[in-house]
């Protein structure tokens, strides 16, 4: 079951002071990290049911999912005072399992970054060092979980979110086969791409909290429940020569591949000859869909509204260059063009075509090997403003973690220690549907390696130089 | 891609951008646009475009109003978000 | 009318073709739960999906897509093995997402046919496609304001996109007609331009003969069937006569202008649109299976054409009267229903279709028009109405009876035979009650008499008034005047 600081978690909700210890804990560690920006405890707590094994646990939700009477700022001016009226049908169906929602999460705003700095709203910190970034754009949900606040938090993934943060800050980070949680309640970025995580230092944690959301829900009809299979994982698949990797990451996915070696898994060279076009064909799709998405931000219906306009179109113009970000734009513009009437055969089309070719690649390489393991990042965590790193180069960056969502398929990032002090984390893939494969070898994995937050390490004044044991 | 090119774009997504945004986005979507042509490299000519995800399966709803179902009875609590109303219309200034 | 141009027009081929949007009969909207109405207060029909929130998705509601089906079915259209939904993209105030799910490439349906009856010919138009979209929201400008109502925002609409296949404004115009008695006969859509469930946008041009198409003029603001006509009549004038001087036509959209009986150009600034048309990733492909087709085409409720032709063989009856019967399918369903009621209890050979029509068309619908209600809605039934014919044809009743009692079925919900009983109408048809009753009015006024007798017909009638009256307007016209006639002669051979 979960780790033992379950009963911990469990035992907040028992008393009114352990509630207001728990709330001041949370609000004085987060001052360092900055990974929420609404907490408030005592807006959701749930009712107390027994013999339910998610009851009272603490969850944190990133801010771009909705839920009910919290707001759904989506780490942007355009949308930091609207109230979501409802819930994502996944977090309801948390609550209905007794979980206890505390607060919502920062994140790059809409969901478009690799580190969270491109919030509008406030900046979080690694856990491990409040110089660097938390990863994103899942960065606030990744940076709770590993300062201690919550031992779960849900993230979204559209090309790597979930994943690339979790590595980042030393936790597992699940992003699950396409449809198999439902989107209705997701703030939309890349609609086929897309799709709601976990963020946990435990694994049972998130493999619980995922069995309590999947479903097909009503209100998303891309949504699906298809059996898991349960092929045991005999021979994980690695990339020859990924390439771009910084040499600590280098080493730390050498070095995992020689454990799970030795775990009794036979290791397998495999080729993904679409690879290199992974991130054009990414962000020409991300971006086209997110431009429509981003359509209905025009501040006429909620959100902010350019008072002193004096015309229509006057209004949703200046609304939406006043509420948006850089980033944002850029991908809006980049998004509009690549559909337009004479480049979109060349760019959008194209793009899906390059999918189309991930996928069969995909397809043949599961025929030879069970799961695939990659580094999640050729970097780890990075220093805020970093210029070794600008924008365009984190874009390029994510060419291991977009392919997944590419392709549909689930995959998972996984602790494996240590390198230059700083965590260090790899994914695993699976075919459509093939969760319990990569639950499977992480489970084993742990006997390597388990995740640890950095005021245990702290502790420990070595720590952070030893990989860490059970 | 030219600022004409650019404005164009952004008149269709609705943005209006200062003189010195339209530069700096000017060449950071040219960055990328660059950077997608690499993908004239691989032949994909052959293959269909992946329009769904998964696409297997006829989803439809019943033609019935939930008993229940939250989300047709909030019209109130969604139009206290609306930055302009009158008498439950949302206001917005008319082209003149 | 412009009538300069009228002359020219006879010279070229017109083109004309419309884009009819029809607002489906469902329930719920076409991507939420929300009901959907008309009239209502404004904003209360909405939830987070069709006020496009942040986080929301649309769900495809399944009578929306089988009323689609429908329509794409009875138009003899070639079904798509997968229909896709696409975005098309642009903004506006009253549209939720600033992108409508609409449907591009893959539409429900395909070149498909519709015939319709003008000037006593068939004509068949082509049908390019049918697709499936939402509504926007509407607005209202007010001076410097406008007023934004998002309850017909997610409404379902079908959209049919005819070849230009139609010639002038009078064919149109009873196209429309047609296409109206068509939508409201398979039940999809109530067909109502002043309420605007249906919707019609055209395109006419106009060239020298054999040379196919011209330059495409888009009309729009067409509120009723009469515009329509009216529109294009004139767009045909002013197209011929600029075309007989040498000049070229604009390729531009023009709105009809009801107050000064002209086209005019669209004012607004002609951007082009680039609607940047994507899948719609949130909706998966639907692919009817043979299944789902059977169930749709056993559906499908007789189309008008096909039953005014039946009704003409099968009755016997009239253009006219088949143009009243047909006129609405609830009518047709009403008559055929008392056709077979009186058929089958009557047992009568002879088919009383002219007769069930007469009736209709007169006095019950002076009733329903003086009331205000509707044939379905009314106190007649089929029944009733056969039961009140068979009561004329055995001659239990005679028309004036008949339609006393007609008013009290009305009035009192009651069955004919019921109010025949209560008020004693039956019709007095025995010679002795007759002889009776003419004796007597003839021995109250003997002056009358001697002027009957001698011939004068006016005093006849008095006399049948009389006898009327006398009777309580029960007697039988026929018998009594042949004994008032058997009587007057006596008379004069008295003397």
């Amino acid at each position: 079951m979960f780790r033992s600081t379950e009963k911990y978690w469990k035992s907040v909700l028992e008393s009114q002071e352990k509630i207001e210890k728990y709330a001041a804990d949370v609000r004085q560690i987060d001052r360092r990290i900055g990974a929420f920006i609404e907490f408030d405890p005592h807006r959701a707590l749930p009712a107390p049911a027994e013999g339910n094994p998610l009851n009272g646990i603490p969850v944190a939700v990133k801010d771009n999912i909705a839920v009910e009477g919290f707001r759904l700022s989506c780490g942007s001016k355009m949308l930091s005072e609207v109230a979501s009226p409802y819930t994502a049908t996944a977090v309801q169906k948390l609550q209905e399992a007794g979980v206890w929602i505390v607060g919502k999460t920062n994140l790059d705003e809409f969901g478009m970054g690799s580190s969270t700095d491109n919030s509008a709203l406030q900046r979080t910190h690694n856990p491990w060092d409040t110089s660097r970034v938390a990863g994103g754009s899942s960065g606030g949900s990744a940076a709770a979980v590993a300062a201690g606040l919550v031992p779960a938090a849900l993230g979204s993934d559209t090309g790597g979110s979930i994943r690339q943060p979790a590595s980042f800050c030393g936790m597992y980070g699940l992003k699950p086969t396409y449809g198999s949680i439902s989107r209705f309640g997701l703030v939309a970025y890349a609609s086929s791409l897309e799709g709601i995580g976990i963020i946990s230092d435990s694994l049972s944690l998130t493999r619980s909290l995922f069995e309590t959301m999947r479903a097909e829900d009503r209100h998303d009809q891309t949504s699906l429940l298809l059996q898991g299979e349960s092929t045991p994982v005999r021979t994980i698949g690695v990339l020859s020569h990924p390439e771009g990797l910084s040499p600590a990451v280098d080493r730390a996915y050498r070095r995992t591949i020689d454990e799970l070696k030795n775990l009794g898994y036979t290791i397998k060279e495999v080729e993904l000859p679409t690879l290199d076009y992974v991130i054009p064909a990414y962000y020409t799709i991300a971006s086209a869909e997110a431009s429509a998405n981003l359509a209905r931000y025009a501040g006429v219906r909620y959100g902010h509204q350019n008072s002193l306009a004096e015309d229509p179109q006057e209004l949703m113009e200046t609304s939406r260059d006043q509420g948006f970000g850089a980033e944002v734009k850029l991908r809006i513009l980049l998004g509009t063009y690549v559909l337009r009437s004479g480049f979109q055969e060349q760019y959008y089309i194209r793009a899906q075509k390059i999918r189309t070719a991930l996928r069969r690649d995909f397809e043949e390489v599961f025929q030879s090997v069970d799961a695939l393991l990659s580094p999640t990042f050729p970097v780890q965590a990075f220093p805020h403003d970093s210029s070794d790193l600008d924008q365009f180069q984190q874009k390029l960056a994510d060419r291991f973690t977009a392919t997944a969502n590419l392709a549909g398929i689930p995959a998972l990032a996984f602790p494996v220690g240590f390198e230059e002090g700083l965590p260090a984390g790899m994914q695993l893939m699976a075919p459509m549907h093939g969760e319990e494969r990569l639950f499977e070898v992480c489970q084993k994995y742990q006997e390597v390696c388990t995740p640890i937050h950095p005021d245990r390490a702290a502790s420990r004044p070595h720590a952070k130089e030893e990989r860490s044991t059970p | 891609m030219d600022t004409r090119e650019l404005y164009t774009t952004a008149s269709l997504a609705q943005l209006s951008l200062t003189e010195t945004e339209a530069e700096k986005l000017s060449r950071e979507v040219s960055r990328m646009l660059d950077y997608f042509a690499r993908m004239r490299e691989i032949d994909v000519d052959s293959l269909e475009p992946t329009t769904h995800t998964f696409s297997k399966v006829n989803r439809l709803r019943k033609d019935v109003k939930e008993n229940g179902e939250r989300l047709s009875h909030m019209a109130d609590s969604l139009l206290d978000n609306a930055p302009e109303l009158e008498d439950r219309f949302i206001v917005i200034p008319n082209v003149l | 009318m412009n009538s300069l141009g009228t002359e020219y027009t006879k010279e070229y081929t017109t083109f004309i073709g419309l884009e009819i949007h029809i607002q489906l009969l469902t329930a719920t909207k076409v991507f939420c739960d929300c009901a959907v109405g008309f009239g209502d207060e404004p904003n209360t029909h909405i939830c987070p999906i069709c006020l496009g929130y942040p986080g929301v998705l649309p769900a495809l509601n399944e009578s929306a897509l089988f009323q689609a089906y429908q329509v794409a079915t009875a138009l003899k259209c070639e079904l798509s093995p997968a229909t896709v939904f696409e975005r098309k993209n642009y903004f506006y105030p009253d549209m939720p997402k600033n992108y409508q799910i609409s449907q591009y490439q893959h539409p429900i349906g395909i070149n498909g046919t519709i015939e319709f009856p003008y000037r006593n010919e068939v004509r068949s138009i082509r049908i390019h496609d049918v697709h499936l979209e939402e509504d926007a929201g509407k607005m209202i400008h007010a001076g410097d304001i406008s007023l934004i109502d998002y309850n017909r925002a997610g409404t379902p609409l079908l959209e049919i996109v005819t070849e230009p296949d139609l010639t002038s404004g009078d064919e149109t115009e009873a196209f429309i007609h047609y296409f109206r008695r068509f939508v409201r006969y398979l039940e999809v859509c109530d067909g109502n331009m002043e309420e605007g469930s249906l919707r019609c946008d055209a395109n006419i041009s106009l060239n020298e003969p054999g040379r196919g198409l011209g330059t495409k003029v888009e009309v729009k603001n067409l509120n009723s069937s009469r515009f329509v006509r009216l529109a294009l009549n004139h767009e045909r004038e002013r197209q011929a006569k600029l075309l007989a001087e040498g000049s070229s036509i604009q390729q531009e959209t023009r709105l009809w202008n009801e107050n000064r009986d002209i086209t005019v150009v669209m004012r607004r600034k002609e951007e082009s649109h680039d609607y940047r048309y994507f899948p719609e990733p949130d909706l998966p492909p639907f692919r009817p299976t043979p299944d789902y087709l059977k169930t749709v085409e056993s559906s499908l409720e007789e189309l008008p054409l096909s039953r005014m032709n039946r009704f003409r063989g099968e009755y016997g009856l009239e253009d006219d009267a088949v143009a009243f019967l047909t006129e609405e399918k609830s009518r047709a369903d009403f008559f055929e229903t008392t056709a077979a009621i009186y058929a089958e209890e009557i047992k009568s050979d002879e088919t009383r279709g002219m007769e069930i029509y007469r009736w209709l068309s007169g006095d019950v619908l002076r009733h329903l028009n003086r009331s205000h209600t509707s044939l379905e809605n009314s106190n007649l039934t089929p029944r009733r109405l056969a039961g009140l014919i068979s009561l004329i044809n055995s001659g239990r009743i005679h028309g004036k009876i008949a339609k006393k009692i007609l008013h009290g079925v009305f009035e009192e919900d009651k069955d004919p035979e019921q109010l025949l009983e209560e008020k004693g109408l039956e019709q007095i048809t025995d010679p002795e009650r007759v002889r009776e009753m003419v004796q007597r009015v003839i021995s109250e006024d003997p002056a009358a008499a001697a002027q009957a007798a001698a011939g004068e017909e006016k005093v006849l009638g008095y006399f049948m008034g009389l006898i009327m009256k006398l009777s309580g307007g029960r007697v039988d016209p026929r018998i009594s005047r042949d004994i008032l006639q058997e009587e007057i002669l006596k008379e004069k051979e008295k003397e």
